[in-house]
């Protein structure tokens, strides 16, 4: 089974390697001016550098550090709000257009306020992800309770239920894929929010890095960065994201 | 408590005659309240302004043309940069969708690609083009295309095979079976598509104004910033937000329950 | 099992959009003793679904009382038991844990609740189906394990609110049958409601006819016990009094 999986991940991995390949045969045929675009060697070079001075550590430290302060925050401040909103259908009808404005600014609009209001650095950064995390995650809770239907609740009530294990055992569970859905949307919202913010507002992380590497035409080491924003990027998809809306979603059959 | 009744059956009825009544609604107490905390809450006003303050901001930037100026040129680049992002994403959508090797030699590049994000090409962006227009058409591009190519792909794969059959037994050759066929039963998804590139488009926009542009509304806020305007800032978010709701509350959305509804594709 | 009350209940609506008041029902009273079976027709829009959740508690009740064993109530409660057409199963429980959610909202500890879900479960003929979830089960098994739900938590009565409606006509008649075996292992107080005359007549001792908000008629039905579908759909007395209740019901 385990080679099984190894063998479908290096066939999916086959078209990038392949990338790689005429990367690494381009560069140095077409003697490609390293301050336009670095050859293979370089940004491996580059990356192996970052390690042993312990900067790309230091950096994805710092990115990953705001980024999960950042949703983790949100997250638990904007489930118990959302369902709470979403109880009853007058409230949430009200509040649904000022969710929705709050949800279409989510991200990068917040970074020149957030600036003026934290300074430059952590604090701002964090501040421009919990928004772009927190007010889709609120905006989509509340839809997902709202959709939730009225013979499930009133079930649970027959069957004496209190509001505590109504929240728990009905509200929670039942909103479930649109949270996942939320944060999902919200996240990728504000990871490229940190990028920006980061090359803007701030002296450590992987946005300052691409961007200072620019000062100095140090491409090896954009592109390395890059790669390494992918990555990122695709780990916490895999890692963090799919499993959580497999286990939950597809397993109760609440896909719509 | 039953006194109320008869006005509260007054604004359901009023509200569901003017449906723009019901969106308005909760920003009264909004508002209101923003008054109030700039007013008497322990903020100054050079950190958090005062809702009169940003519309007085508002009239000046009128005046003067500048913010209508500014948001021409925020506009027009984004529809330039969604224009050509769906011209080539929706064709290598297709193309993906419908050929098996074309979905297995490009689908793991484009989603490293999509990972990669367009904010993290701008540094290399600016050693290639400088600051100006080519970059950020580049990245409005880039942002765009990556949802209408996923969107593309779900809408094809979700036209049944038994339409591709049912045609090919009428006769249709696959180019007919493409413009009849594939693409009506992919368009609410390709819809969506459109919706989440905006979505993402614009957000690229503001991004690369604030790092990289000389005007447009993310120019106006980040140079606000630098000169701690904060009036200017709010008024920036504001004009995006209410520009933003209005074209995909009002605009894209119904076009995309539309498509889906008409043609039954959607419950 | 309690007897069930209603006394000269109401219920009066105001349409927000009208602007003015609506009543559905007007004085509603009915006795069920403990241990009776009671089905309530009539056409659509007469109110027997409405009754039915202000006796739930799900929407209050204008006016009247609500008596469960001689004592008033408001609100839902586990003391009445509701198995809802829409089966209301929690997708994201297994067949398991939705039987012992009563249970689990009384406090009864995980191993005990657990064998508790598994008697009920038997009962049905459902113990195979234990760790599966709702949406892997046919409609007609979903719903057996919503009566089964309803019973595990022994209510003082049982509510049941057009139960079979959802499923298909062959499913149904089986439902049927192992509805009224299941009655006559254990005698629950039922409130029973349908459109469907031949299903109330085949399930119950008493059928309530409902006409635009008010009781029409109440007829006792004297069909012997145990009763199953195979002999009954040839049976005279069966037919003639499923016809008369069906033509108070059309008049209505």
């Amino acid at each position: 089974m385990a080679t099984r999986r190894l063998l479908d991940a290096t066939i999916f991995v086959a078209p990038l390697l392949f990338l790689v390949v005429v990367w690494a045969i381009v560069v140095p045929v077409f003697q490609v001016n390293p301050q336009i675009f670095p050859s293979v060697p370089a940004v491996v070079q580059a990356g192996i550098n970052s390690i042993i001075d312990g900067t790309l550590f230091l950096h994805v430290g710092a990115s990953m550090g705001r980024v999960i302060l950042g949703t983790v925050l949100a997250v638990l401040v904007a489930v118990p709000l959302g369902i709470l909103m979403g109880i009853s259908k007058g409230v949430s009808d009200f509040l649904t257009p000022l969710l929705r404005f709050f949800s279409v600014l989510a991200g990068i609009a917040w970074i020149p306020i957030a600036t003026l209001w934290f300074g430059y650095g952590f604090g701002a950064i964090v501040f421009v992800i919990f928004n772009g995390v927190f007010f889709i995650v609120v905006y989509n809770t509340l839809l997902g309770v709202s959709t939730i239907p009225m013979s499930l609740r009133n079930a649970a009530a027959s069957l004496g239920a209190g509001r505590w294990a109504l929240f728990t055992e009905v509200l929670l569970p039942g909103a479930l894929p649109n949270i996942a859905t939320g944060i999902r949307t919200g996240l990728g919202f504000a990871w490229r929010g940190l990028i920006a913010a980061e090359m803007i507002a701030t002296n450590v992380g992987l946005g300052y890095m691409l961007f200072v590497a620019r000062d100095f035409y140090q491409t090896e080491v954009i592109v390395f960065g890059m790669i390494v924003i992918g990555v990122l990027w695709l780990l916490i998809d895999r890692l963090v994201l799919a499993p959580f809306e497999r286990a939950t979603i597809e397993r109760w059959g609440l896909v719509r | 408590m039953n006194a109320l009744l008869p006005l509260w059956s007054f604004w359901v009825r009023t509200s569901r005659q003017w449906p723009v009544l019901q969106t308005l609604a909760p920003f009264v107490p909004v508002v209101l309240l923003w008054q109030a905390v700039a007013s008497w809450g322990p903020f100054p006003p050079a950190f958090f302004p005062a809702p009169m303050d940003v519309v007085r901001s508002f009239g000046t930037l009128m005046y003067k043309g500048i913010l209508p100026e500014y948001l021409g040129d925020s506009v027009a680049r984004l529809a330039a940069g969604v224009a050509v992002g769906v011209a080539l994403g929706i064709p290598l959508g297709l193309l993906i969708g419908l050929n098996r090797r074309a979905y297995d030699t490009l689908w793991p590049v484009v989603l490293f690609f999509q990972a990669i994000g367009d904010i993290a090409w701008l540094p290399i962006l600016i050693i290639w083009f400088g600051f100006g227009l080519t970059t950020m058409a580049f990245v409005i591009v880039y942002t765009v295309i990556f949802p209408v190519i996923f969107n593309t792909v779900l809408g094809v794969r979700s036209v049944k095979i038994e339409l591709h059959r049912a045609a090919q037994s009428l006769g249709a050759p696959p180019w007919r079976i493409l413009t009849e066929v594939v693409l009506p039963g992919a368009l609410p998804n390709i819809v969506t598509g459109l919706r989440n590139g905006l979505g993402y488009g614009w957000r690229a926009l503001i991004a690369a104004e604030m790092i990289v542009g000389t005007s447009g509304i993310g120019f106006m806020m980040f140079d606000a910033r630098r000169a701690g305007s904060v009036t200017e800032i709010v008024l920036g978010m504001i004009v995006l937000g209410i520009l933003w709701y209005i074209v995909d509350a009002w605009v894209l959305a119904p076009i995309e329950r539309a498509t889906g509804r008409r043609w039954g594709l959607t419950q | 099992m309690k007897s069930l009350g209603l006394k000269n209940l109401s219920k009066t609506y105001y349409d927000l959009y009208e602007g003015s008041h609506h009543t559905a029902l007007h004085d509603i009273s009915l006795d069920i003793p403990a241990g009776e079976f009671v089905s309530v027709v009539g056409p659509s829009g007469c109110g027997k679904s409405t009754i039915l959740n202000m006796v739930a508690g799900f929407i209050p009740h204008s006016g009247g009382e609500i008596l469960v064993g001689g004592e008033p109530v408001k609100g839902p409660g586990p003391d009445r038991g509701v198995v809802f057409q829409s089966f209301a199963l929690f997708p994201w429980k297994t067949v398991l844990d939705n039987v012992g959610f009563g249970p689990k909202m009384r406090g009864v500890p995980k191993a005990e609740r657990d064998e508790i879900a598994r008697e009920y479960l038997a009962m049905a003929g459902l113990s195979h189906a234990a760790d599966r979830y709702p949406n892997e089960l046919s409609g007609g098994m979903q719903q057996r394990v919503g009566v089964v739900r309803a019973l595990a938590n022994k209510p003082d009565v049982l509510l049941m609110d057009e139960p079979f409606a959802s499923v298909d006509a062959q499913t149904r008649m089986t439902l049927q049958d192992e509805l009224s075996r299941i009655w006559e292992e254990r005698r629950p107080t039922v409130l029973f409601i349908t459109h469907d005359v031949s299903e109330a007549v085949f399930l119950a001792n008493r059928v309530v006819v409902l006409s635009k908000g008010h009781v029409l008629a109440d007829v006792p039905v004297p069909i012997e016990r145990p009763r199953v579908w195979d002999k009954l759909v040839e049976d005279d007395a069966f037919k003639e009094l499923s016809n008369k209740i069906l033509a108070l019901v059309r008049s209505a």
